[in-house]
């Protein structure tokens, strides 16, 4: 379990019928009939595979982030959907941080409204965290051949 | 002092609520089991090994149940709602089975989320 991970957000669990106060000022309730936990990396990977749903969005993270990720991939140690993707994380509440590399001939500020609101959408549906703010880096532009280009370099 | 047989028992009992809890699973949409990184999270039965279940006794003689999931993106619901889902379908298990005094708290971590592609 990573480290994110660890600083799960519980939630409260209500069961049969049975009522159950979501929150108070205490913090979530840990009802004895067992509590949910959504992993810190959970969130981070639901933003990051929203942003992808984008028609236009190529691939996440920096020009570094996206090398060492290819490679730390290969080799087991990355993971590729969280590249580019920072998400803090409160009790009812999430900021979103995203590079990103967009198709050429896309417009970018309307790449990045589909994006942020793709995100929030995601986001607050499947972790009932509300998202206050998805900021959006635009790192690079993906000409098509560029991998074609890529690939020659190494043959 | 707890005999043998009380011990024996409570492994059984322990079990067959493991055993209940991955059918609750398998029986609810968009999310699977994981036994974790390491492996650590599952139940060693006699005849099976139940992966991404952790059944504990309370020491008053109920059985503690943690299941550790990923979801299947995009996930039908949302996660709390699965969760839920997830209980009620154990908990009637457990009742099927006359063991709803048995059934202790029921946890329920969402640990990652992968495509069907990443499943493959």
């Amino acid at each position: 379990m990573s480290e994110a991970d660890r600083k799960a957000r519980p939630i409260s669990s209500a069961e049969q019928g049975e009522q159950i106060d979501r929150r108070d000022d205490s913090g979530p309730l840990r009802s004895e009939l067992g509590q949910t936990t959504i992993g810190e990396g959970v969130v981070t990977r639901v933003a990051g595979l929203a942003a992808r749903e984008v028609a236009g969005v190529h691939d996440l993270g920096g020009g570094a982030a996206r090398a060492i990720g290819s490679v730390s991939q290969k080799v087991g140690l990355g993971d590729v959907r969280t590249q580019g993707v920072s998400v803090e994380t409160g009790e009812t509440e999430a900021a979103v941080d995203l590079t990103l590399v967009i198709d050429y001939g896309e417009s970018i500020p309307r790449i990045a409204d589909l994006v942020r609101s793709q995100v929030i959408k995601r986001v607050e549906s499947i972790t009932g965290l509300l998202v206050t703010e998805v900021n959006i880096t635009v790192n690079d532009l993906y000409f098509p051949g560029d991998e074609a280009d890529e690939a020659s370099r190494v043959t | 002092m707890t005999s043998d047989s009380d011990a024996d028992r409570s492994v059984s009992r322990r079990v067959v609520l493991a055993h209940l809890a991955g059918q609750a699973i398998d029986r609810t949409p968009g999310v699977t089991a994981t036994a974790g990184p390491a492996g650590r999270w599952k139940t060693i039965g006699a005849q099976h090994t139940i992966p991404g279940v952790v059944a504990v006794e309370d020491g008053r003689g109920r059985v503690d149940i943690e299941v550790h999931l990923v979801v299947l993106w995009p996930p039908p619901m949302a996660l709390e709602q699965l969760g839920e889902q997830f209980r009620g379908r154990l908990r009637r298990s457990a009742g099927t089975a006359g063991m709803s005094e048995r059934l202790g708290a029921v946890s329920v971590a969402f640990d990652d989320v992968r495509s069907d592609t990443e499943l493959a």
